[in-house]
């Protein structure tokens, strides 16, 4: 992994490790040397780049191979080895030359070729190689920007460029291929359309929730509010009552007030709230809500604890002896206490 | 009948074209190419649907059986020959699991060899284009491409073997399909996609719209009003070059990446490195042992008795 490792960094100024390397060679063997590549015909704008390249291309192939032996051992000891490899421009070159297309949009034109370069480098576009989407977003701007380059130019030509639509031909791929397409577009398209509609009934359920919350709250601050009032009512009745009026009567007065009250009261919530709100549901509801979750935490209620391990009263040593199940039990006669066999023995 | 008018005016035909030829000098150039497209042995489904793929979006391709051997791939060359074909598109499967392509011009020159990784077929339903048959692609070279030599011979072979040449036999008149060429991370990323000519509708846009396409127009000049969405057809596949060399499947090398890495390297050093976690594990519970000796907490020696501890403290 670490050579690999070497090698990916050194990636990065190649060039120069290489002309380095050379360098080196060349100072170790002399002059040995044997050009390679480099016909000296027709190289019109690459002179300055050939002259500067030269070192790179000085590599004789036996000297390259003694040379490798050597240098390895030395990169391995300095743990810096990089593998040699061959970059003949010169032949790339003049091997493109033998073979090329005339490309030239003056003398050729374009739908002679229909190739087109883009104006710049896709790589600068792309933050990241690992980055699907972006990456692929890149790769369709070029070839979007080649499309409609290509679209003026064969205009610009006559040749004709857009399909029209009673021109039926063999596609590419087959109508079952894009049978299937079509197919799997439309399910997406209806998962879509379901996962929507669940999310929005989710959404209306959470907030009918919230609105069943606030009705409870607002009915508990009436009730609230109108026993604070029956109570400021009663504390007044009192102290009025006793310095003013007869015991009788005055409770007269009060009980009239009180079922003004109430009625007043009733009145504004229904009855039946007003008669069931007060008290504790029955121990069975109370129990059934402990277990099952009506306030306070659910999670690990059945898992066990501290507790529940000490807790030794579903244990008996008995029937642990036995064999565990009772099942086994009811099988097998257990084997008679030591007294008895020998009173058994003793019998034989 | 129709024989003689047959024959009459394909005369007719071939005497215009001399004249032609004669009369304009060396203008009417051809680009004459056919590429053999064929496998090694021992390709997978994949690699097989990649290939059909290609051979159905170039019409001036022929399509060859699996060929036999793979050391002895100057054969190709006459194979070549006998199908009267200039490039050859050779899939060389490895393993059952790598494939490597073969690029290459036939009678001199040169060959381009690559690994080729996330393959991609049409098969695929994620890819929801469609072109004709055999229609002319626009190719769309990456930039990189014209700044270093071997990337310049590699895209003239893709030029040559991707483009389908003006009048080919089965090549049909419309062109409705892109071909994309990127270089990204030292490696060749191909795309196709399909043109989809958008109408723009002038009646319901209103204000915004107008100003929209009058700037297409401009910019297009075009005759009809569309804009150009692209869809993607597959196949996509990655192409790493690995040698490129001066000869048809022969001649001194020209060109080696030094950034590959063969994927059987790969490979070894991923299942090095999983025998390596068990040594690791075994090493670090040698290092612990002998650590817990140095402190003396191996030993059965007993430890001091402090005067606080816990036994001293409540005996």
């Amino acid at each position: 992994m670490a050579k690999k490792g070497a090698t990916q960094s050194l990636n990065a100024e190649p060039k120069a490790k290489q002309s380095v390397t050379d360098r080196k060679s060349k100072e170790r063997k002399g002059d040995q040397k044997k050009e390679l590549g480099s016909d000296g015909d027709g190289d019109r704008e690459d002179k300055d780049d050939a002259e500067e390249e030269e070192e790179e291309e000085e590599i004789d192939v036996d000297e390259l191979i003694s040379d490798l032996d050597e240098e390895d051992e030395e990169n391995i000891a300095a743990g810096t080895r990089t593998r040699q490899t061959i970059y003949n421009k010169e032949g790339l070159l003049a091997a493109l030359r033998r073979f090329a297309l005339d490309t030239n949009p003056k003398t050729v034109p374009f739908a002679f070729h229909q190739s087109v370069v883009s104006s710049k480098r896709t790589e600068e576009s792309i933050p990241s190689v690992e980055d699907d989407l972006q990456r692929e977003l890149a790769f369709v701007n070029q070839s979007l920007e080649a499309a409609r380059q290509a679209r003026t130019l064969l205009r610009k030509e006559g040749v004709p460029f857009t399909r029209p639509t009673d021109y039926f031909a063999e596609t590419v791929r087959s109508d079952a291929t894009m049978e299937k397409v079509k197919a799997k577009l439309i399910e997406e398209a209806t998962a879509k359309k379901a996962a929507a509609e669940a999310r929005k009934q989710r959404d209306l359920k959470k907030f009918g929730k919230q609105v069943q919350v606030q009705k409870q709250q607002e009915r508990a601050k009436q009730k609230r509010e109108a026993l604070d009032k029956i109570n400021l009512l009663k504390r007044k009745r009192q102290e009025g009552g006793s310095s003013a009026l007869g015991t009788h009567e005055a409770d007269d007065i009060f009980d009239v007030a009180v079922d003004n009250e109430l009625a007043s009261q009733s009145n504004k919530s229904s009855k039946k709230r007003s008669a069931g709100d007060h008290g504790q549901p029955n121990p069975k509801r109370q129990k059934k809500n402990a277990k099952y979750g009506f306030g306070g935490k659910k999670r690990f209620s059945k898992s066990g604890d501290a507790m529940s391990s000490g807790d030794l009263s579903g244990f008996s040593a008995k029937r642990m002896k036995s064999g565990g199940s009772a099942t086994k039990k009811v099988g097998k006669a257990p084997r008679p206490g030591k007294s008895r066999r020998k009173a058994m023995a003793a019998k034989r | 009948m129709a024989a003689v008018y047959k024959s009459l005016s394909k005369s007719n035909a071939s005497k215009v074209d001399k004249d032609s030829e004669g009369g304009n000098g060396s203008v009417e150039r051809k680009n004459r190419q056919r590429v053999l497209i064929l496998s090694s042995r021992g390709v997978t489904y994949r690699h097989r649907h990649l290939l059909n793929d290609l051979a159905a979006m170039l019409p001036h391709g022929r399509k060859d059986v699996k060929f036999d051997s793979k050391s002895k791939l100057y054969q190709l060359n006459e194979l070549a020959e006998l199908y009267n074909c200039n490039n050859v598109l050779f899939f060389e499967a490895r393993k059952g699991k790598d494939l490597y392509m073969w690029f290459s011009k036939v009678p001199n020159g040169p060959t381009v060899k690559f690994h080729a990784q996330n393959l991609h077929t049409m098969e695929e339903l994620h890819f929801t284009g469609n072109c004709l048959k055999g229609s002319r692609p626009i190719l769309s070279f990456d930039c990189a491409f014209e700044q270093e030599p071997h990337l310049r011979v590699i895209k003239e072979i893709f030029l040559h073997i991707f483009g389908v040449p003006q009048g080919a036999r089965k090549s049909k008149p419309f062109i409705d399909h892109v071909m994309g060429f990127s270089v990204a991370d030292g490696k060749i990323w191909i795309r196709n996609y399909e043109i989809r000519e958008i109408e723009k509708v002038k009646g319901e846009g209103g204000n915004e719209e107008d100003g929209e396409s009058s700037k297409g127009r401009k910019t297009k000049g075009g005759d009809k009003d569309t804009d150009i969405s692209l869809v993607e057809i597959g196949p996509r596949f990655v192409l790493t070059p690995i040698v490129i060399q001066e000869g048809a499947f022969g001649g001194p090398i020209i060109y080696e990446n030094k950034r590959f890495i063969s994927p059987n390297q790969v490979r070894a050093e991923l299942r090095k490195a999983k025998a390596g976690r068990h040594n690791a594990r075994m090493e670090q519970k040698r290092d612990t042992l002998a650590r817990r000796r140095n402190l003396g907490l191996e030993d059965r020696t007993k430890k001091e008795s402090n005067a606080l501890d816990t036994r001293e403290l409540f005996a």
